[in-house]
């Protein structure tokens, strides 16, 4: 080795994953062997985070050395969630030739498809709120550097989350998103109703953390563990098959998955443990908003969904625990059934459209939710009820992760709307937005096409997502009757949803806009415009051509019930 | 072998592919601000010579590879067919030959004997020509479209000596003609073309930009189409072209769209067009139902098995037709009854066979402007003069005697008989017309109409090899006199009737010796007794022959051969009429003759290179290298009908004594005036005026068709009007009534209910505001709250199941 880097760089290599075997010499065949057992290595697997820690570094160095004149921060966040989202997408491809599944670094990680479509998923979200930032310019030109630091630093805290296979990693997932997040939410330094926002979101996080580190002892506690692959052979190993809840261990570890649970809860804004989210939402500003909306929900279904499965995943077991888990189950389907009516209802009322798409995404949640309700009781249906409970659940899983993908571009596109609307018009409230469609036709068209979507109708790509979950609690219902009624109240809550996002766009299309009211001049062929039009697009595409993802999906969520 | 195919359809794609690619850039003329420049000219005529290039060296390549056995296999056909009485002898010769042909070649034994075999059964099929032991046509997918059910529609390729000859030719004369345009179409670089012929109300002329690209835009399409036909392996492919053609030929005769007369031309050839495509796609029904393909030769099927083709299906190996009763026996691969899939075998009844047939035809007299369907033809002038060249002489309406020539296997001697007497026909009443017209280019239309006859004839008399040698002669002699006559309307300024015309030559030297070459050629003159010919005289001469051979088989069609010899002599006298109107004597108009004055070098340029070729092309006649490469394509049939020695002599001096006869009275009247033609027209005003109003065809047609679906038309209207309107109307007028009541009752109780849901859960919504107080410290004791509820909820669950 011919230079000091490239020897620290061997190094560390071989370390965590033996010696290259390969020609010594630095040439591309070389570099190219070299990156590919790189990223054998477990510094490899986490690549993608890496790649964000340095460019949060660089981030800080470039104020530090006042190089943010020539070199925009958005420029250094970009190119760095762009790398990032390159090896994101190297592993993908190599995982699904191999589609592997491996812990790293000690076990607390876990390395499989799973992680890597969520990182994708994460980072292609980190670009388009990044790119959304650059067009609306809500951070300004004095505090970019952080704001970016923050949003990559949270980004990595969701990619912690979907990687995590050890209770300390879910913990230390959930606040590293939550942390930034406090910030971001109070981002508007000036606004009162911002520093609001941002204090309640810190003590209600701070009260949800307590919690949910209480359940991690609890659980960690009792089964003298806190890896999640050996929580399920522990807990056998110490009640047995028979156990009950009238054992004081089992209660115990109930108690404990609960309080994560709620934890988990909290980030996925579910009733009862929603209440910060309309509020926070409010007075942060849209962008944010929308970023915290999909983002670190997609990061706390990914925990929500490993954690689980770490319990309650092998079909194969009988006896009563596996009632509990059911039970578990149907609980998780009555919250999600409570949140879906709780925000739908609730957005009925709202004048604000931030607020309003706030209770929309707890809605959202609860409709997410019942995927994975749905899997639970599939799972532990009792032995011979169900043909194939692995496949069932695999499409539990698949509709979640269908469910997501949509609801990343419909939940952005609406986001991006309102963000794009309020720099012309400075307003967010519902009725400034009257008579909209005709000075802004691209932006309220595509707002349109997002709401119909997050309605759930055809050919929008929300219908089909919400088909295929609809269709998992349908094949769950034949386990438990419960889960008919949770289907009827979620397709009751599709009817109820229709009122409110229709009557923004009534406003929109049918009310005159008002004389005196500010003019929202954004033509198609602007950049917004045609950003509007870019994030609309895949809505309709993923209604109209469902093969593609939902195969992938499949393919990933598989790999979880091996 | 394989690899010969691929390269070639590689070579002839590229040739196909380049106009098509041309035209996309050049339609966009307009939108790069080329109205001033040349540019699209260019770009359209470096895609065309590129493709000529390609078809020549494809050309050479397939000559190469097949060592040229094109001109080799001539010799032993022209034993053959001049020997063809002398089996005995004409066999030992054969013998000779093969082994000469064991001496060159290495696989000479096999390919003897084969050869032998073949040249016996030519013999038993009555001259049928002897197919050489290498594979000399290719044919293959391009791209595969759609399959339904059974049916693949694909872009194939069918490529044998035809249609190198084809595209060779059509690409040479298609660069010449562009090139010519050029300059034809110059002013029309201009920002504000005046249009002459199309009056404003104020008095003046129409203005407008000029479109220069758009005309080279559409030659490139109309090349790209031409080509397309002329590769096109299946007859569905065909159709898809031959409508492209149309669309073309539509596109540039209504050119000058604003002038009435053409728009009214344009429309005209493509109704009657349509006319034709009505059969056209009738017989292509037929033979999907009957036959299952639309492909021309053998092919591999989606499993892999090779199947027949449409040409083997009917014709087997030996060019025969195996007739069960009233049906017509399909063949497979290798000559056996072909069976489906429940074993019995797969006829096509005769009479279908038939009609599919004279379908087919329909299309080709409509796109040849055959009788009935001439019509359109004349019109079509209207288009500037490079389209007449291009499209309406020497390719397009061309197109219809190469289809009949490429599907001539399909056609049952009913078929034949039909397409000779429409031929013959046409090549008369067209003819007739030719004598009295005055516009220069209607003349040319009128001879165009008369030589399409002539080459239908050629084929429905059995003559393939004859039809399409007249077809290739005449494109180059056609497109060349068309070209002349461009170059005469614009020296003198748009002028076209030739009795202000006269005594030319002196001013436009250059035109007016290659329209005498032209004129010569389509004549049909030759020095008797010598080889010295234009080459109109060898095609013409074959196409006579075989009539004689024909009627001389078959005395009941006289009129087969007699027509078009003396159509021969008028042939030769209105051509002469026109050169002698146009370029000889004494100017009848001293205007037009001031103004007039010869063509710049890139109009000359084009003529003079066609010039050699209208007049050489043929050279050797039917020994001739031209006729050898069309004739090495003629169809295993045995419908082929080859002129036997003394026949063809007799014929060919017939043919000539009419011709010379005809070109001494053209002079006669009008190189020396000894009679005024002026006086013969009163004498004969009757007739002069039938045929100065084309055999009243329009008039006929306008009161067949035209008037009475006019009336037709006003009738359904009526109908539409008074009784179904009134029907939807009461229709409607209840559906008000009855949507009235619903009104009533969807408001007061339908949406009564609507409401009450809506105002409940609307209700709970806004009571759900007392939740959330925004107090901090109240949200946080939710969390509690919320967890032991959860706590209870679970063990409520748990204990119950217990119980």
């Amino acid at each position: 080795m011919n230079n000091g880097f490239g020897s620290l760089l061997d190094r560390l290599i071989t370390e965590t994953a033996g010696s290259y075997e390969g020609e010594s010499a630095w040439s591309l065949e070389y570099a190219a062997g070299m990156f590919g057992q790189f990223m054998e290595s477990s510094l490899g697997h986490f690549s993608p985070e890496l790649a964000l820690c340095a460019t949060i570094v660089c981030l800080l160095l470039v104020r530090l050395f006042g190089c943010d004149k020539c070199c925009q921060p958005y420029w250094v966040a970009l190119f760095g969630s762009l790398v990032s989202f390159g090896l994101a997408y190297y592993q993908f491809t190599d995982l699904q030739q191999t589609s592997q599944s491996e812990e790293f670094f000690t076990g607390l990680l876990i390395y499989d498809p799973f992680t890597v479509f969520f990182r994708l998923f994460l980072l292609l979200f980190l670009i388009l709120i990044t790119a959304l930032t650059v067009l609306s310019g809500i951070p300004d030109d004095e505090d970019a550097p952080d704001f970016y630091c923050l949003l990559l630093g949270s980004t990595i805290g969701m990619m912690l989350m979907a990687s995590a296979n050890h209770m300390l990693v879910i913990f230390l997932g959930v606040e590293m998103t939550s942390v930034p997040s406090y910030v971001m939410v109070g981002f508007l330094k000036g606004r009162r109703q911002s520093s609001e926002a941002a204090l309640k979101y810190v003590v209600y996080g701070a009260g949800a953390a307590g919690v949910m580190l209480y359940g991690t002892s609890l659980v960690a506690g009792v089964l003298g563990t806190a890896s999640l692959p050996e929580m399920a052979s522990r807990m056998a190993l110490l009640v047995g098959e028979a156990g009950t809840m009238s054992d004081p261990i089992v209660r115990t570890v109930i108690l404990g998955i609960m309080l994560v649970m709620v934890g988990l809860a909290f980030k996925l804004s579910l009733v009862p443990f929603h209440f910060w989210c309309p509020d926070a939402f409010e007075g942060a500003s849209a962008e944010v908003a929308g970023f915290l909306s999909v983002a670190s929900k997609a990061g706390a279904f990914a925990l929500l969904v490993r954690f689980c499965l770490a319990f309650a995943g092998n079909p194969e077991g009988t006896g009563t625990l596996k009632e509990i888990y059911l039970y578990l189950g149907l609980g998780l389907g009555v919250i999600a059934a409570a949140s879906a009516t709780f925000g739908n209802l609730a957005a009925y009322s709202q004048t604000n459209v931030k607020r309003l798409l706030a209770y929309s995404t707890i809605a959202h949640a609860g409709y997410m939710l019942m995927a994975v309700s749905a899997m639970m009781v599939i799972l532990n249906a009792p032995a011979g009820s169900l043909h194939d409970p692995l496949v069932d659940a695999n499409r539990c899983l698949e509709g979640l992760l269908y469910y997501l993908f949509v609801y990343l571009f419909m939940n952005l596109g609406a986001f991006a709307v309102v963000a794009l609307i309020r720099n012309q018009i400075y307003s967010e409230e519902v009725s400034d937005y009257a008579g909209l469609g005709y000075q802004a036709p691209v932006l309220c068209v595509c707002m349109g096409i997002c709401m119909f979507s997050l309605v759930g109708i055809p050919p929008m790509g929300g219908f089909f997502a919400k088909l295929v979950i609809f269709a998992s609690v349908f094949k769950a219902g034949q386990v438990h009757w419960l889960m008919y009624l949770i289907l009827i109240i979620g397709g009751l809550n599709t009817v109820f949803s229709l009122v409110y996002y229709v009557r923004v766009l009534k406003t929109m299309f049918v009310d005159p806009r008002h004389a005196d009211a500010r003019r929202a001049d954004v033509p198609f062929n602007s950049v917004p415009g045609l950003y509007a039009v870019m994030v609309t697009v895949p809505v309709l595409v993923l209604g109209i051509a469902v093969k593609g993802l939902s195969e992938t999906a499949n393919q990933v969520a598989s790999v979880l019930f091996r | 072998m394989e690899d010969l195919g691929k390269q070639l359809s590689t070579l002839l794609m590229v040739a196909w592919l380049l106009p098509f690619f041309g035209f996309c850039i050049e339609v966009f003329g307009g939108y790069f601000k080329w109205r001033l420049t040349k540019t699209a000219a260019y770009i359209a005529v470096g895609c065309i010579g590129v493709g000529f290039l390609c078809s020549v060296v494809a050309f050479m390549q397939w000559g190469n590879a097949t060592d040229w056995v094109v001109f080799e296999s001539h010799e032993g056909e022209h034993h053959v067919s001049a020997d063809h009485d002398e089996a005995a002898k004409s066999h030992d010769e054969h013998g000779a030959k093969h082994d000469e042909h064991a001496k060159e070649h290495e696989h000479g034994e096999e390919h003897a004997d084969e050869h032998g075999e073949k040249a016996e059964g030519a013999h038993d099929s009555h001259g049928g020509h002897a197919k050489p032991a290498v594979q000399t046509a290719f044919s293959g997918q391009i791209y595969h479209l759609a399959r339904f059910g059974e049916l693949d529609i694909s872009i194939d390729y069918y490529i044998d000596s035809l249609t190198l000859g084809m595209f060779m030719m059509v690409t040479l004369i298609a660069t010449c003609i562009h090139v010519f345009a050029i300059g034809y179409m110059s002013d029309e670089l201009t920002e504000s073309y005046e249009d002459h012929f199309v009056h404003t109300s104020d008095g003046g002329h129409f203005k407008r930009p000029g479109r220069f690209y758009r005309f080279f835009s559409y030659m490139s399409l109309f090349c790209f189409s031409m080509l397309g036909l002329v590769l096109a392996g299946n007859i569905f492919q065909v159709f898809v072209f031959w409508e492209l053609v149309g669309i073309c030929s539509f596109l540039l005769i209504g050119f000058y769209v604003e002038r009435k007369s053409a728009s009214t031309a344009a429309n005209k050839a493509f109704i009657v067009n349509r006319v034709g495509d009505f059969g056209f796609i009738i017989g292509l029904m037929i033979l999907w139902t009957s036959c299952g393909t639309f492909r021309f030769d053998n092919y591999e099927d989606h499993h892999g098995h090779e199947q027949p083709g449409l040409f083997q299906m009917v014709r087997g190996n030996d060019g025969h037709v195996t007739q069960d009763g009233d049906a017509v026996v399909l063949k497979d691969v290798h000559g056996e009854p072909l069976t489906d899939a429940s074993g019995s075998t797969k006829t096509i009844p005769y009479m279908l066979l038939v009609a599919a047939g004279l379908g087919v035809f329909c299309g080709c007299v409509g796109k040849s402007a055959q009788f009935p369907l001439q019509t359109w033809l004349p019109d079509a002038m209207e288009g500037p003069t490079p389209v007449s060249a291009l499209v309406h002489s020497a390719t397009m309406v061309a197109a219809g005697v190469y289809l009949a020539g490429r599907f001539f296997p399909m056609f049952l001697p009913e078929v034949l008989l039909t397409i000779a007497y429409v031929g013959c026909v046409t090549l008369f009443v067209a003819a007739t017309i030719a004598v009295v017209a005055t516009d220069i280019k209607r003349v040319l239309a009128y001879s165009t109409i008369s030589q399409l006859g002539y080459m239908m004839l050629g084929i429905g008399v059995g003559g393939w090899g004859a039809g399409l040698f007249h077809l290739i002669t005449h494109a180059f002699f056609k497109s060349l006199m068309f070209l002349c006559s461009g170059s005469v309307i614009h020296g003198c300024h748009h002028e076209q009737e030739m009795p202000k015309m006269g005594g030319l030559w002196k001013k436009m030297p250059v035109t007016a010796f290659t329209m005498l070459v032209g004129v010569i050629a389509i004549a049909g003159l030759a020095i008797p007794g010598t080889s010295i010919a234009f080459s109109g005289y060898h095609s013409k001469d074959a196409i006579v022959a075989t009539a004689l051979q024909f009627v001389d088989d078959n005395p009941v069609h006289i009129l087969l051969f007699i027509v078009p010899l003396v159509t021969a002599g008028i042939t030769a006298f209105y051509m002469f009429r026109l050169w002698f109107y146009t370029f000889a004597g004494q100017p009848r108009d001293a205007h037009v003759y001031e103004g007039c004055h010869e063509s710049p070098s890139v109009m000359c340029g084009p003529l003079l290179v066609l010039a050699p070729f209208a007049a050489w092309c043929a050279i050797g006649g039917e020994h001739g290298k031209l006729f050898s490469i069309l004739a090495l394509s003629e169809p295993a049939s045995t419908e082929v009908v080859h002129a036997s020695h003394d026949i063809h002599t007799a014929a060919g001096s017939f043919a000539l004594v009419a011709a010379i006869l005809g070109t001494l009275t053209a002079y006669l009247l009008y190189g020396k005036t000894i009679v005024d033609p002026a006086n013969i027209k009163r004498q004969f005003s009757g007739l002069h005026t039938f045929l100065v109003e084309k055999w009243r065809f329009d008039e006929l047609y306008d009161v067949m068709f035209v008037r009475p679906s006019h009336v037709v038309g006003k009738w359904c209207a009526g109908v539409d009007k008074y009784i179904f309107d009134e029907f939807l109307h009461g229709v409607v007028r209840t559906g008000i009534r009855v949507s009235q009541w619903d009104r009533k009752f969807d408001e007061g109780i339908i949406d009564g209910l609507v409401n009450l849901v809506g105002n409940v859960t609307f209700s709970i919504g806004r009571s759900l505001h007392v939740f959330q107080t925004g107090n901090i410290r109240q949200y946080v004791m939710f969390i509690a709250v919320g967890v032991l509820m959860l706590f209870a909820l679970l063990f409520a669950f748990s204990f119950a199941i217990l119980a």
